[in-house]
């Protein structure tokens, strides 16, 4: 299959509408050790999002997908936006020279994934391990490189993927942000940021599954 | 528990005590686009400029700060949250009168973020900018390891000794480099005897017993491992005193600046009572109290407890510190 503009505003749809579900539950594991506010910067980002993509005229994909990232990147709302910016902007890096009126195929999503990451390694030393949204985005783009198939088995293989490394999270101790200081208290709870990113691949999956 | 705290809708906290603040402190500095509080005189300024970020809720840091001889644009995040990099980009081409511009970001993991993305645009786009960051909170790593030090209540005598020294017409780089030595021998500690409630949220930032008191607590209720029953002021002041002092290694016969900030529940008496025991624990050590501030500079809305800030200081520090400024909340 192939992804046109229609494909990609229900999916950026669906990352906003599960992040905005999800916006209490967020808030609810950041108050553990942090500072409790985390899903209210993600429902102001999926806000973000939907005005993005009510606006959306005639910028081609990677235009827009960089335009929506520097706008994520404006809202203030401490480390989620810098970073949610760049993770969704840098989905932009995958597209140079891709001829946007042919569409997007498997390939071009797996290039834009790596594109993605490779802008977040550029702004953090965090790995798998740390406690932090890169426990759920380093599997998820690894999965999504390895897997075979069509659009919907590697989105479905990059949610798996975020899933289980979010959960994983429960296990690491903090080693970035106010909960660092909380050290091994920080076991037995998942990092909301690794949280909200499974959500997002959650939420590409979903938007793309419901065709209407 | 419900939170008890005099505001409208907890979506725009910030927003509405920027407009209050700008309004109430009108001669001295303006509401701009982005969150931006600018200094009044900075039209006219043929100098280096200073511009710093940092989340709300600390009120009256940090855009207490703006105005003369101090700092020219506050960048405003949400509630204990950075601001975004563009905000900040826009802020030092806004603030860049030709000669220059010294930002000051405190390490805090949401700051630095933006702080160094900041940098790389201002790179890009060959902007003329040095960010010193303010990391001294003694209490969550070793000064062997100080880029993982918090930025406490530091961040404000740096405004004030960059922004004097920036006024009396020196370089960037000498500007950089005063203010960078100040921040390299400052070191504090926090006490805090009872949590704050996040404004936005209702969570409790950190919840301490009735009878305990916790020595490094961060300025959001982070955790700083020194959990104790709690003492009397005199002894708080004497445990404190003897770790910024060890940090610092000062010796008999040297000149310190010496902070006791609030942080937002704990009394001026309390403060005052803490503060004369560092005279006289101080006067014992022949250290000599050069420079001193007793107050709110830094808050963390009703968190109880205070923040101790020791600097070594030598005669052109202490001549940026006791030069005019002109801000809604430190004149000179």
């Amino acid at each position: 299959m192939l992804l046109f503009k229609p494909e990609i505003i229900r999916m950026l749809q669906g990352v906003a509408d599960i992040w905005a579900e999800h916006k209490d539950e967020l808030s609810q594991i950041d108050s553990r050790f942090g500072d409790g506010d985390h899903g209210v910067t993600i429902g102001k980002i999926a806000a973000r999002i939907r005005q993005n993509l009510e606006g959306w005229q005639d910028d081609d994909v990677e235009t827009f997908l960089e335009d929506l990232g520097d706008d994520i990147m404006a809202i203030g709302g401490g480390s989620a936006g810098p970073l949610y910016g760049t993770m969704i902007g840098g989905l932009a890096g995958g597209l140079a020279g891709a001829a946007p009126e042919g569409g997007l195929d498997a390939g071009a999503v797996k290039k834009m994934f790596a594109a993605s990451l490779e802008a977040m390694e550029d702004i953090t030393t965090a790995k798998v391990g740390d406690k932090t949204m890169m426990d759920a985005l380093i599997p998820a783009v690894e999965a999504a490189a390895q897997a075979e198939g069509d659009i919907p088995e590697v989105l479905q293989a990059a949610m798996e993927a975020a899933a289980q490394g979010a959960k994983k999270s429960e296990e690491f101790v903090s080693k970035f942000g106010r909960a660092r200081s909380y050290k091994e208290q920080t076991i037995g709870t998942p990092d909301a940021g690794a949280v909200s990113t499974s959500l997002f691949f959650q939420g590409l999956w979903e938007g793309l599954k419901e065709r209407g | 528990m419900k939170m008890k705290k005099f505001i409208n809708d907890p979506e725009n906290l910030t927003p509405e005590l920027l407009e209050g603040f700008a309004a109430a402190h009108s001669d001295l500095v303006t509401l701009g686009d982005q969150r931006m509080i600018i200094n009044n005189k900075l039209a006219d300024a043929d100098r280096v400029t200073i511009v710093t970020q940092g989340g709300s809720g600390h009120e009256p840091a940090i855009s207490g700060f703006v105005g003369e001889g101090m700092v020219d644009i506050s960048v405003v995040g949400d509630v204990f949250a950075a601001p975004g990099p563009q905000a900040c980009v826009d802020a030092i081409k806004l603030a860049d009168k030709g000669k220059g511009v010294l930002y000051i970001v405190l390490n805090h993991a949401g700051d630095m973020l933006t702080g160094n993305m900041t940098m790389k645009k201002c790179a890009k786009e060959g902007l003329n900018v040095v960010k010193v960051v303010t990391q001294e909170d003694i209490a969550n790593a070793p000064r062997s390891n100080s880029d993982d030090r918090r930025g406490l209540v530091g961040c404000i005598p740096t405004y004030k000794i960059a922004g004097a020294a920036a006024a009396e017409g020196k370089s960037l780089e000498e500007v950089a480099a005063i203010a960078q030595r100040f921040a390299d021998n400052m070191a504090t500690l926090a006490v805090a005897v009872r949590g704050a409630t996040h404004p936005a949220t209702g969570s409790l930032l950190a919840e301490l017993g009735d009878d305990e008191m916790e020595i490094g607590m961060g300025q959001h209720g982070e955790e700083g491992g020194g959990r104790q029953p709690m003492k009397t002021a005199d002894e708080t002041a004497e445990i404190m005193l003897n770790a910024l002092i060890n940090d610092l290694d000062i010796k008999s016969g040297e000149k310190v600046m010496l902070i006791l900030n609030g942080s937002g529940a704990t009394t001026l008496m309390e403060l005052f009572i803490i503060y004369r025991k560092c005279v006289s624990y101080l006067k014992e050590k022949n250290i000599e109290i050069a420079a001193n501030y007793v107050g709110e500079l830094l808050t963390v809305q009703e968190q109880a407890g205070f923040q101790m800030f020791m600097a070594r200081m030598d005669d052109e520090l202490l001549h940026y510190w006791n030069a005019p400024c002109n801000t809604p909340y430190m004149k000179r």
